[in-house]
């Protein structure tokens, strides 16, 4: 296993960028996950660091070398596809040994290696068959398997679950959570569904557009998103983002809504708008930090209940404020009708603060 | 009887019209490409004076083989011409048909992979070649042929076959190219093959129905073709067997079992090819040019 530096990588096609100016460092035998909306240049990543397309500028290192211009079979990687990409001409055994016998491997090894890895992956039934011959799930694990046979200093996996419902999903999920701890690989994860990504991942890299948003641990990048991208991205369903007019009453600084109401500051947040060059500020709050009450109360916000979505386990209540849609979770037992009187309390330790202009979350200092 | 089950029948007997309909018309198919074949196979084998009777005997009264005797015996002048055409055939087809994959496939890889300056211009020119029909390019073709010093020898037919043949064949398998991922060749690489080795391992192999569909195609289309070999070469021992059994039998005049012999013999190698090779020509068609 080795770690991964990607120091300013870019990508052009023409004149469009798919990646600009990424720089990360994957740890040895950490799993990091790359998140990222459709088209934000999530593969073309991958493809960077696997060698299947040349980098226009930047630098990418494996272990200690440095890989620009070496063939991907020379880079010593592993990669899972999202399509999976088995070669549909070789049965199961046949795909699983390809990537030995390409390295020459002698014939009694390459056996044992793949029986293997299908005794691990729980496929030696299937290792006569044709891929066309299994379910979506077992032609993961072959998927799988053709990258676990070889030890690689890397695994880069592109959305390999995206194929799968819902079910199987989340225990190939755990599976390959698992064989990531027991082989302390070195793993890089492509996926545009944010859970995935916040269950399995050591680090998550956010990216949007080309450019890497935010690079930390999914607690960190929940916890404090460094922007309005990253915090409306992660967390489902999405951060509520409510625009806000900063003013200064009696010495207090205090946000407006745009039906006049207003919301007094704790000390550190008056503090981070205050510092702040706008008066436009952006109130993130997540469902469940919001507090919704049928009464009057003096820190309360007063709205009304706009759509009510029972799940099972929680109960969604969508409402308007100051133009924007906020998400509140209840417990099931609460009953709320549409166009009900409701009033909302936001947890000042935990709503978060973004400018209005650049669209970054305010610091404190 | 529920108002669904009656319209049910009546689509029912809507698409048995249709599907008798569709069998009366392969009967006819049939009929139309086989009457003649069978009635060449049956003169094949009639004496020289049963053949020409009137009114026709259906089946010959006293069957003979004699006509391909003579056609493959080596020992008399008819024997010899006759193998000598088969085996110039079979080299110009040959030849045509081992080039026409050695180029068609490259070609038409690089067609369906890379973004090169001037590939769109390129392959619809490959295209435009098949819109104009062969015999325009005859009389051009002579003059080169000859500037070239080629007429007379084998080579000028097999320049003008992949001429002809190479558009089509290149686009067929370019058709097979695209339907196969990227990805499994991406996959390859990873897996530790060189670029031509993702592609002599992996795409290849998967290819192969399309390149024995060119194949066959390119075959045929050689061993069949007449014009082009009528005036190209004028050398009896150089004549390949359409022209050959024709200037061959008008000068025997009417020796019709022999003639049906010398054509039901020569049927036989591409009724041969597409027999055992059917299976991937119709894959290749279906899997390659119409399904995207
Ligand atoms: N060969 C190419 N030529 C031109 N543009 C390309 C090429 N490959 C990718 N792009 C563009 O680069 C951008 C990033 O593509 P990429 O495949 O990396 O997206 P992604 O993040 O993987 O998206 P998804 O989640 O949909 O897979 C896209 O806008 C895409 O259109
Ligand atoms: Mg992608």
């Amino acid at each position: 296993m080795a770690h991964v530096v990607l120091e300013n990588l870019v990508k052009t096609y023409g004149a469009f960028t798919a990646v600009n100016n990424v720089s990360l460092k994957v740890e040895d035998g950490e799993f990091v996950a790359l998140v990222g909306p459709s088209g934000c240049g999530k593969t073309t990543t991958l493809n960077l660091v696997a060698g299947l397309i040349p980098v226009t500028s930047g630098e990418i290192a494996i272990g200690d070398h440095v890989v620009n211009d070496m063939d991907p079979k020379d880079r010593n990687i592993a990669m899972v596809f999202q399509n999976y990409a088995l070669y549909p001409q070789k049965s199961v055994y046949k795909n699983l040994a390809f990537p030995l016998q390409m390295r020459k491997l002698p014939r009694d090894e390459i056996d044992r290696k793949v029986r293997e890895a299908a005794r691990v992956l729980d496929m030696t039934h299937l290792l006569e068959r044709k891929p066309r011959e299994l379910s979506g799930g077992q032609q993961q694990r072959v998927a799988l398997g053709r990258a676990l046979v070889r030890d690689p200093a890397v695994f880069l996996m592109d959305e390999p679950l995206s194929n799968l419902d819902a079910k199987l999903r989340v225990q190939m999920r755990s599976e390959i959570k698992r064989f990531h701890q027991d082989l302390k690989a070195t793993i890089i994860y492509v996926t545009h569904d944010q859970l995935e990504a916040v269950t399995m991942a050591d680090k998550m890299a956010v990216m949007n557009g080309g450019f890497l948003q935010q690079y930390d641990s999914p607690a960190q990048v929940f916890a404090h998103p460094v922007n309005m991208f990253v915090a409306s991205f992660i967390g489902s369903p999405a951060m509520s983002l409510i625009p806000l007019e900063a003013s200064t009453v009696d010495g207090q600084t205090v946000l407006t809504g745009a039906e006049g109401w207003t919301m007094a500051l704790s000390p550190l947040n008056a503090r981070k708008v205050q510092r702040s060059t706008t008066r436009k500020i952006v109130l993130g709050a997540r469902h469940s930090t919001i507090k919704l009450a049928k009464n009057a109360s003096p820190n309360a916000i007063p709205a009304k209940a706009y759509t009510v979505e029972p799940t099972g386990d929680v109960t969604f209540v969508q409402a308007l404020l100051s133009g924007a849609v906020v998400n509140i979770s209840v417990p099931p037992n609460v009953a709320i009708a549409p166009d009900e009187q409701i009033w909302l309390e936001f947890d000042q330790e935990r709503i978060h603060l973004f400018d209005g202009a650049t669209e970054l979350a305010l610091k404190a200092d | 009887m529920s108002t669904a089950s009656i319209v049910k029948t009546r689509a029912g007997k809507r698409i048995d019209a249709w599907r008798w309909g569709g069998r009366i018309f392969l009967v006819m198919m049939l009929l139309y490409t086989a009457v003649p074949m069978a009635w060449m196979l049956l003169t094949s084998i009639k004496s020289g004076f049963a053949a020409m009777q009137l009114p026709p005997q259906w089946f010959p009264n006293e069957p003979t083989l004699a006509s391909y005797e003579k056609l493959l015996d080596p020992t008399n002048s008819v024997g010899q011409d006759f193998l000598r055409f088969f085996w110039n055939s079979l080299f110009v087809s040959t030849t045509t048909t081992m080039l026409a994959v050695a180029v068609a496939v490259p070609a038409a890889y690089a067609f369906s992979r890379f973004d090169f300056p001037g590939r769109k211009f390129l392959f619809f020119a490959v295209l435009l070649r098949n819109m104009f029909p062969a015999v325009i390019f005859l009389v051009p073709l002579f003059i080169l042929m000859r500037l070239l010093g080629l007429v007379n020898t084998h080579g000028s037919l097999i320049l003008t076959y992949l001429t002809f043949g190479l558009p089509l064949a290149i686009w067929l398998l370019k058709g097979f190219y695209d339907n196969i991922p990227y990805q499994l060749e991406q996959a390859a690489r990873i897996d530790g093959a060189t670029r031509f080795q993702a592609f002599f391992l992996i795409v290849m192999p998967l290819s192969a129905p399309g390149i024995i569909a060119t194949a066959i195609y390119s075959f045929i289309g050689a061993w069949n073709e007449y014009i082009f070999a009528y005036t190209f070469l004028n050398k009896n021992e150089q004549l390949t067997l359409p022209v050959g059994i024709q200037r061959f039998f008008s000068e025997n005049t009417t020796d019709f079992p022999g003639l049906m012999a010398a054509s039901f013999i020569m049927s036989l190698p591409v009724v041969v090819l597409f027999l055992l090779l059917q299976r991937y020509f119709v894959r290749a068609l279906t899997e390659g040019a119409v399904k995207h």
